[in-house]
This record gives structure tokens, sequence and C-alpha cells, in this order.
């Protein structure tokens, strides 16, 4: 589901890639993070096995940039396409927003596509979720290969509904961005469209939950907020004010807590309490006489040799030798 | 369900933050992530800003997914707590009421045992704040029309080939 934090104002929405194995999805994310420019993306962060495949997701996170003074954020992920990965392949599939089914354009693949859409379907039933009512687009990958099958072969078995769909070749780039474009269009349509039904249920609700709304005046999501509403912020907080003057608990007990002594100094001499390491320290300190010759520094080596040369001086000139 | 929009207000997230701000001060933890079980990263206290907060959201999420897939099959309904433990940094996960995940790093400087109590104490209070937002549903989810059209004029300039 589309997330909006009004707090960091962020719109967050999940894109995921579906299709069979070696199907292209992971080489679509690629190319989007190779080609968008590195202030817009993120990380690309690839869970795969030692062959390069993908294991549990491919992970992209997009910021097209600020709309109406929200950060507009995609998130793509992709699936692991293989059979028998299907435990992990659901779990992707949670709070989907949009999905890109990557279809294999080989005539050999056909059966693959036919088994990993029937396959969505059903994951999706597992969320409650319904492909229909799901923005979907397809993407007939691998156009570039020699003997695949036409656009009408291919929507007649894959796209009774007829979905948008786009010729893509993900290795060379052809229709991927129009592919996430697309998608990205229908995501937040959709959005739009829920929040309009989210709105005709709040001119139905009943008076409360227009107040609370009010008393919150938000520039960006209530552009028409009259002024004087601003006013009633001051007054309403006060809910808040009476959790957070609740004390947390088991912070006014001190059972669960170390001892109030500087816990730096506890752990930095091996768990020693303090009073014990102040005796046994200070008393070797008062011990060290700073007049003590033993700790006197030494002469450097420059003039130890200069006291050598002194001495042979000295028999020079009692012993006569020259 | 994916027909509902997830919408946090300012006000909801300050509330959380003071929280995860009282949680991080009573363990001694290093920071909090709080990550929806989409893999939204919801808010974040403490030093997080050496942090790649997006992608650990996500693989947070991931990895307590399948854990809990895990935990069907050995018979459990979910596993509530998990814990990764490094050789400086460790990391403590556990439930925040239906949909979100608290995250605690935390290192040497306190113990697993301080940090699970007051995770387990932060997420009772949590879980009571989400209730709420999710009880609030008739607000204005403010997608308004001219940001889809702004977003389109966007999506042009920056997928180019």
């Amino acid at each position: 589901m589309v997330s909006i934090n009004y707090s960091a104002r962020e719109v967050c929405c999940k894109i995921v890639y579906y299709g069979p194995g070696l199907s292209g999805k992971t080489t679509n994310l690629q190319y989007i993070h190779s080609k968008v420019p590195t202030n817009t993306r993120g990380k690309l962060i690839s869970l795969a096995t030692e062959a390069d495949r993908t294991l549990y997701f491919d992970f992209l996170p997009i910021n097209i940039g600020t709309i109406n003074g929200f950060q507009a954020k995609f998130q793509l992920y992709t699936v692991p396409g293989q059979v028998y990965y299907n435990a992990t392949r659901k779990l992707v599939l949670r709070g989907v927003d949009g999905l890109v089914f990557v279809a294999d354009s080989q005539a050999d693949k056909m059966d693959e596509n036919v088994e990993s859409l029937a396959n969505l379907q059903d994951n999706l039933v597992e969320y409650g979720y319904n492909l229909e009512e799901l923005p979907l687009v397809l993407q007939y990958n691998k156009r570039d290969l020699p003997g695949v099958l036409t656009l009408d072969e291919l929507n007649a078995r894959l796209n009774p509904r007829g979905v948008p769909s786009f010729e893509a070749s993900a290795t060379l780039g052809k229709g991927v961005f129009d592919t996430l474009k697309l998608i990205i269009k229908l995501v937040l349509d959709r959005a739009k469209s829920s929040s309009a039904t989210a709105v005709a249920r709040r001119q139905r609700a009943a008076e409360p939950g227009a107040e609370r709304v009010a008393a919150y005046p938000h520039p960006i999501r209530r552009p028409e907020q009259p002024a004087a509403a601003a006013a009633a912020v001051a007054t309403a907080v006060a809910p808040e004010a009476d959790t957070a003057a609740r004390p947390y608990p088991g912070t006014d007990t001190t059972r669960f807590r170390k001892p109030a002594t500087s816990s730096l100094a506890g752990s930095s001499a091996g768990e020693l309490p303090a009073e014990s390491l102040g005796r046994s320290i200070t008393p070797a300190i008062s011990s060290v006489d700073p007049a003590d010759s033993r700790l006197a520094p030494q002469m450097a080596p420059s003039l130890r040799r200069r006291g050598d040369t002194r001495k042979r001086g000295f028999f020079k000139r009692v012993f006569g030798i020259k | 369900m994916s027909d509902d929009t997830f919408i946090i207000y300012e006000e909801e997230i300050a509330t959380i933050d003071a929280v995860l701000k009282r949680m991080l001060k009573g363990a001694e933890a290093k920071c909090a992530l709080l990550v929806d079980k989409d893999g939204h990263l919801i808010t974040r206290q403490g030093f997080t800003h050496s942090l790649d907060t997006t992608a650990l959201a996500a693989l947070l999420a991931g990895s307590f997914a399948s854990t809990r897939e895990i935990a069907r099959l050995v018979g459990e309904p979910e596993f509530s707590v998990l814990f990764h433990q490094g050789k400086k940094d460790h990391i403590h996960m556990c439930i925040v009421g239906e949909r979100s995940i608290l995250v605690v790093i935390f290192d040497d400087r306190t113990t697993i045992g301080m940090v699970r109590l007051y995770a387990r104490e932060a997420a009772e209070e949590l879980t009571r704040v989400f209730q709420s937002i999710v009880e609030r549903k008739d607000a204005d989810p403010g997608i308004s029309d001219d940001f889809t059209d702004k977003a389109r004029e966007k999506l042009d300039d920056i997928f180019q080939d």
C-alpha cells in the first residue's frame, strides 16, 4: 500500500518485478541503476546466489524528487523467478502497489510465462489482493533475440485483459524506462483515486473525524484550510502532553538499572566499582617521587658522545699520549 | 489490504519518536528504527546518520518476513523477537502491533536484557499508537490531482536512455 509520511514529507510506493526465472527482472533493475542519476537512486541490493541467481530479492530505491513538498519515493523489488523459491517469492509481494510482469518472448519459454502468471495470481490471493485491481504492466523481454513470438501470440496467451504492454530488451535498455514510467504513473493514479474515495468517505462520516483533521492544519495536505484553524493547534495537543508526562515504565525504579556511577568508567576497567578503582590507583601515583634519579630522563646519545671525548682528553693530558 | 493507504501525521510521528527516545535512553542503545513490514522506514532515532536506513529497512523487513515463514513451517504463528549478534554491534527486533517492526541497534555498553526489557515496553506503547492510526480511517490521504501530473513531468526528465 502507498505509505504517506507527513512528518518526513514522503510518499512511498512499492513496485515488484515478477516473472519466470531468467526472464530479465534483475537486468531491468541493473539497467535502471546504471542509467539513472546518482542523486535519484540508492544502492542496488541483490540477495543472490553465487551463480548470480536471485535468492530472495533485488532492491533499488528511487527518489524522483519533491512534488508539492513531498518526496516521491519508489522501491523497486524483483522476485526470485525459479519455481522452487515460491516461499520467498511470495514474501516480496507483501504490501505491493504496482506490478511489472517480465515475460520471456522466446517460444520455448511460453509455458513458464503462463505458469509464473498463474503463480502470481495465487500468491496475491493469499495476501487478499486481486491482480485485476492492482496496477500491472507487461513487459515482453528479449525482443532482440531471433525467433521470438509475435506480439499477437504473446498477448493472446498472457494478456487477455489487455493491460498495457511493452516490447523490451533489458540488456540493451530498450523499453525499460517506458515500463517503469508507466507503472509509476499507474500507481500514482491509483493512489489518487483511493484518496478520492477516502475523501468521499470522510465527507459522509460524522463530524468528529473532520474536527480532528482541522486541529492539525497542514499546508500541503489542506491548502484551502482557513488560517483561523491554526489557532486550534495549541489546545489540540493536550492528549499527547498527557502521554508524555506519564513516567515511562521502568524509569522510576532502580531495580533493573545499572549502578548510577559512570558506566563508561566501569566498562573500561573491567567492571570494577568506581570507589575501589580510586583507592587502588591513588597510592601508586602518590609514591612517585619526581626527584628520583631512576625516573629522570636519560641522557641523549649526542651528549654521551661528547662526554667520551672529554675523557679522552684527560688521558692525553695525564699520560702524554699523542 | 492493498486498498488502504497508510498515512502517518506529524503529531503521531512525534509521539512515536518520543517513545523511541525514552527507550533509547533507558536501554542505552545506539539507535532505533521503526520499519513497516512492507519494508518502508516509518521513523528513526539515535545515531543513524552513518546508516543507509532505506536499504536497512527493506532488508530487515525481508529478514523478518522470512523468519515468520520459518516459524510457520515449525508450527509457530510467529517469532516475535529476533536477535542478531555481531562482534561489536547487535540488532534486536521485535514486532509492534500487526504491521511494524521495532529495530534496536546496540553495542557492548548495554546488555541484551536491558534492550529486551525496554523494547518490549516501547512496543506495547507503540501498539496503542498504531491502533489509533488504524482506527482513524477517514482522513485525507493528501495525494492531490496535480501531484500525479507533476510526477509525470519529472519522470520524463529523469528516465531518459
